[in-house]
């Protein structure tokens, strides 16, 4: 990339907005900041930023609703920060379009993980999308439904190769329950997160060296399943 | 209509009394060949009693003059004249006027203590039959309707209306009897105020056609009044006290949680404060490992934090109810799993040991609930378990369809009298500067499990201690589903 990738941060507290200037600053990013959701809003709109990260508990709109907004006109990245226990507004954000989300108090490792993924995905966007997703010594070729583990291939189920496809498309992201039913098993089972507990299970006892300690498919507890690529 | 039947009653009587007197009259007078005059004078007594037994005092002294005359009219001579010739019989007419007066008041005033002590009797058994019905009753609105229903039986009226100020945010309590029928247009005839100690509480309206209460009744209806009105205040006291007694326990629990939190607060600030001054001050040159060994402190110390806002949050939530668990179906090897692997770190002087049949059916719990269950035990072991040794976990479907989840370690016993305790607010068995934590771990645990349906508890094993925790296994009367297996492969 030419020029520095432009974060556009909307958070009410003033010294997470010090904090997150300096740091990304610091790690080349340029970095605008807002307190108030319709400042955010206004901000994104003038000068569109690569990504945002936005505070779900701000004064004047919810965060939610930013999202929502976000989303009727543009694609770009959306990492959401949230309290804990507040995983009914972080499953409904990302449901309304959000990427990702970061629990505070969270480690800077952590976001600029997560803001890596969410500028990668947006570059695929555009891009083409890779066909061919290495994690580890798993292989696992989309287009040719083929799904290798060292030198062995692995045998799927045709439900368990569209969940692991749909995950390594996504990678580094978290999807919620709610999407990957839908995307899965369709719009009618997105409730049934049952089948998800079974087939990750499975998943994980071809795909993963410890399947109970899993490096691969995590879970994100009352959210939904990350896949990660790297160890 | 009681008016008239009232004077009906009385004018009843006097006739009685009279006819009482005529037929007595009418056979002395067939029979006075055969008497002499004393003995007339002493039959003519009996009408006398009589009336005076059964009708009263009024009609008694009427037939005591009435005697009086026809004695002399029919049998003393000259017969039909009030005339009176011998003065012998003069004497006997005087003697049995003074004693058929005398015997009517006697007997009269007899009946009448009769009639006072049987008035009182009721009285007694009403105030008996009203104060057990009171007895123990803390409700207002239930104080107020035994009331109502007692003034109603006892005194024969249309209609009773009680208001009262209840205790509870002076709201306005109204009844009245018979249930669902009009008010009435005219004012009613009684109001009897409820006084206490606290002032004026309400009043009784009573509507009774008969205007005249007996000064025994009257006094029963105040008497009913202010046993009201006791009633009301004792339930107010009680109330008062009861409330006192939470807010005291709750001032308790405040403040064992306010001297808990901020020393539990205080020694991580304090780690932060120090290692990040250090860091700051220019006086030292830091070697690197020096460094970094502050830092990791500081690093741990705010996770340290984070957790015990959250176990303060949680607590808040479960005592006020708010804590609803999403049930859903879920594994309980992916639950422990995750849990596993966040704690790796932690638990790196340990040795873990989940052992979970591999038919185990899904569980209907809040998966991140569970986890901070599992998060809690797990801690709560590493911190008393000596290091090297190994943390069970298991679970196993019981014949009761509920599934006995249990957490064991090799760590020291806990006395007996303890083992329920500790899973209460702030409850340590040992000293709080041997091991952190804010005691509300076990506490949260058992918060949860209580919201899932399920029992926690600790008890000693031969060679350690454990946790066990049931869970039922249906959720909304539905068993875990078994889910269509694909075998075919692509």
């Amino acid at each position: 990339m030419s020029t520095a990738p432009h974060i556009l941060v909307i958070d009410d507290e003033p010294q997470i907005l010090r904090a997150l200037r300096t740091i990304l600053t610091e790690k080349k990013f340029r970095v605008t900041t807002a307190s108030r959701g319709e400042e955010g809003l206004a901000l994104a709109a003038s000068t569109p930023p690569d990504i945002v990260i936005l505070d779900l508990g701000l004064p004047d709109i919810s965060g939610i609703e930013v999202c929502a907004r976000l989303r009727e006109w543009t694609q770009i990245p959306i990492i959401i920060l949230s309290v804990r226990d507040g995983e009914k507004d972080k499953v409904s954000a990302l449901d309304k379009g959000a990427d990702d989300y970061l629990t505070k108090p969270f480690g800077i490792e952590e976001l600029l993980a997560r803001v890596r993924v969410a500028l990668r995905h947006s570059a695929q966007l555009q891009g083409g999308k890779e066909t061919v997703v290495k994690a580890g010594e798993l292989v696992i070729d989309l287009a040719r439904h083929v799904v290798k583990r060292g030198a062995m291939e692995v045998k799927l189920t045709a439900t368990e190769f569209k969940l692991l496809a749909y995950l390594a498309a996504n990678t580094g992201r978290v999807l919620t329950h709610r999407s990957i039913l839908t995307h899965v098993w369709g719009p009618a089972d997105a409730d049934h997160t049952e089948y998800l507990r079974v087939y990750m299970r499975q998943l994980r006892r071809k795909l993963e060296v410890d399947p109970e300690r899993p490096q691969h498919i995590l879970t994100e507890p009352g959210v939904g399943y990350r896949f990660i690529a790297d160890e | 209509m009681y008016r008239i039947n009232t004077y009906s009653r009385i004018f009843l009587q006097y006739f009685l009394g009279f006819l009482t007197f005529a037929i007595t009259t009418g056979i002395l007078y067939l029979l006075r060949d055969y008497l002499d005059t004393p003995l007339i004078a002493l039959l003519f007594l009996l009408p006398v009693g009589i009336n005076t037994a059964f009708w009263g005092l009024g009609p008694g002294i009427l037939s005591a003059l009435s005697a009086f005359l026809g004695f002399n009219y029919f049998f003393i001579q000259p017969y039909f004249t009030f005339a009176v010739h011998q003065s012998s019989d003069l004497i006997v007419l005087v003697v049995f006027l003074i004693v058929a007066v005398v015997i009517s008041q006697l007997v009269g005033r007899a009946q009448a203590g009769l009639a006072a002590a049987k008035a009182r009797e009721r009285e007694a058994t009403k105030l008996y039959e009203l104060s057990i019905a009171l007895a123990g009753v803390q409700d207002d609105h239930a104080i107020v309707r035994i009331i109502a229903e007692e003034i109603i039986q006892s005194f024969k009226s249309e209609r009773v209306e009680l208001t009262a100020k209840s205790h509870v945010k002076a709201q306005k309590i109204e009844f009245s009897l018979p249930v669902e029928s009009a008010p009435l247009s005219r004012k009613p005839e009684w109001r009897i105020p409820l006084q206490t100690a606290r002032g004026l509480l309400g009043e009784i309206r009573l509507w009774r056609a008969d205007t005249t209460l007996h000064p025994a009744e009257k006094q029963l209806l105040h008497t009913f009044a202010s046993q009201g009105a006791m009633a009301l205040e004792r339930a107010w006291l009680t109330q008062t006290e009861t409330r006192a007694k939470v807010l005291e326990e709750s001032d308790h629990l405040k403040s064992a949680l306010l001297s808990s939190v901020s020393h539990e607060l205080r020694s991580p600030l304090a780690t932060i404060k120090a290692s990040i001054t250090s860091l700051r001050s220019g006086d030292v040159q830091w070697s690197s490992s020096a460094r970094e060994d502050l830092l990791a402190s500081v690093d741990d110390e705010t996770d340290h934090l984070n957790r015990l806002v959250g176990n303060l949050l949680d607590m808040s939530r479960i005592e006020s109810g708010a804590l609803k668990p999403q049930r859903q179906w879920n594994l309980l090897s992916e639950i422990i799993g995750g849990v596993i692997s966040r704690m790796r770190k932690a638990t790196e002087q340990h040795r873990l040991d989940v052992n979970l049949p591999e038919d185990l059916p899904l569980v209907p719990v809040d998966y991140v609930q569970m986890e901070q269950v599992f998060d809690n035990l797990i801690s709560n072991s590493l911190k008393y378990a000596p290091p090297n040794t190994t943390i069970h976990i298991s679970a196993n479907r019981q014949d009761d369809g509920t599934l006995l989840v249990t957490v064991s370690n090799q760590g020291p016993h806990v006395p007996q009298e303890h083992l329920d305790r500790i899973f209460d607010k702030f409850y340590r068995v040992t000293d709080a500067d041997r091991v952190t934590g804010t005691g509300l771990g076990l506490s949260i645990c058992k918060g949860i499990i209580a919201a899932h349906g399920g029992r926690i508890w600790a008890e000693n094993l031969p060679d350690g201690f454990a946790f066990n925790f049931t869970i039922p296994l249906t959720l909304d009367g539905a068993p875990p589903p078994s889910l269509p297996v694909e075998s075919e492969t692509i």
